[in-house]
């Protein structure tokens, strides 16, 4: 019976994003779903459960435009710990800024991972203003999308999709900047604060030359 | 100042120059980033783990010259370099601007830079691609003026890395 593994590889899962996008793929998937959050500790765990599943699906966020350092260290410990059985993989990411397709080298990555893996690659969600999206008025465009890319992986019509906010570049930078500067208010910093230029200083230690 | 940070030890005499730093990853104590945003919001350009990496990501702030020595996994820096380059956050902003064309983070304080990444591995020609294209995008996100991605294989990147200080040297 198909039943879908919702991993979680972003390196804050429980306060993740990642997490209420896998919220909203549970909701709208219409066959059953477990999620679980991928931890340093956990990987032997993580990898005996897959057996259990048709399908997972990662959700992650870009990071340094790459897979976030956790996730890549997961997939290493599937490579060489792979399970019996092999789900299909499908992808949900998400990047902070606007641009959909700056996660199209992750999603390269994961493709040649599941290639030199022999994990059949499922339906991939590239998401943009991924940070943001859930608390704007366009919710409903990553909500529809993520409908879309459930129906897609239990049907097993697999295919790529993606979405952004649709605003001008213009329109989307003050719209983050304004999120941006509620986020340091809750801490009692100011937007000038954050904007400092500052960076801490090395101070006088010295490499490990040789070593 | 010029930085080579390596994911391994290098074996090279290096001038004894204050301008040249270099890091062997390998041997430091560096954390995973746990995504808090802290850098940016709460101590805005000091990350809140005091770790090792609080050592390395002033430096690369302040270097126009970087060799990066990389090994490559799945067409992306392997597991020590993606670790510390993950944790150079404190050096941007959380504010967006347009950069060619597209979103990219503010930049604090951070030399735009000649980069040269020496990647190796057992590396197919699709894996050189995808990580040559990371490198670009890289580009835009870590102040690189220039890149030039080097695929060597392991028994030659000391000599490699020799062969770069050298230039270093002569301009």
């Amino acid at each position: 019976m198909a039943k879908i593994m919702i991993l979680n590889g972003s390196p804050r899962a429980p306060k993740s994003n990642s997490k209420r996008y896998a919220a909203l793929f549970a909701k709208y998937c219409s066959i059953a779903c477990t999620y679980f959050e991928i931890s340093k500790s956990n990987h032997a765990a993580l990898r005996s459960e897959m057996e259990k599943y048709s399908d997972v699906l990662f959700v992650f966020p870009l990071y340094a435009d790459a897979l976030p350092v956790g996730f890549l260290n997961f997939l290493k410990f599937l490579e060489n710990n792979p399970p019996t059985r092999k789900p299909v993989v499908s992808i949900l990411i998400n990047c902070g800024f606007f641009e959909y397709n700056q996660n199209e080298i992750a999603v390269r990555m994961m493709r040649l991972f599941c290639r030199q893996n022999h994990y059949a690659l499922g339906s991939v969600l590239m998401l943009g203003s991924g940070e943001a999206i859930l608390d704007s008025p366009f919710q409903f465009l990553a909500a529809a999308k993520i409908k879309q890319l459930a129906a897609s992986i239990v049907s097993r019509s697999y295919r790529v999709f993606h979405v952004t906010m649709p605003l001008t570049r213009k329109l989307f930078q003050l719209a983050s900047t304004y999120y941006w500067v509620q986020y340091g208010k809750k801490f009692g910093v100011t937007k000038k604060q954050m904007q400092t230029m500052e960076i801490e200083s090395a101070g006088e230690v010295r490499s490990d030359l040789g070593h | 100042m010029k930085l080579i940070l390596s994911d391994r030890p290098i074996h090279v005499a290096l001038p004894d120059d204050e301008n040249i730093r270099y890091f062997n990853l390998s041997a430091l104590k560096i954390s995973n980033c746990v995504g808090c945003f802290g850098c940016w919001t709460k101590t805005p350009g000091r990350c809140v783990i005091r770790d090792d990496a609080t050592k390395v990501y002033p430096v690369i702030a302040q270097s126009d010259e970087v060799l990066y020595v990389s090994h490559v996994k799945y067409g992306g820096y392997d597991s020590v370099m993606k670790t510390m380059l993950e944790r150079a956050i404190p050096i941007q902003q959380a504010f967006i601007r347009i950069f060619k064309g597209e979103t990219h983070h503010v930049q604090r304080a951070v030399a735009l830079k000649q980069a040269t990444i020496v990647a190796y591995g057992e590396l197919t020609e699709e894996e050189k691609d995808i990580f040559t294209r990371l490198i670009a995008r890289n580009a835009y996100n870590m102040s690189f003026a220039s890149y030039n991605v080097l695929f060597v294989e392991e028994s030659k990147i000391d000599e490699t890395v020799e062969k770069i200080v050298r230039t270093w040297q002569k301009s």
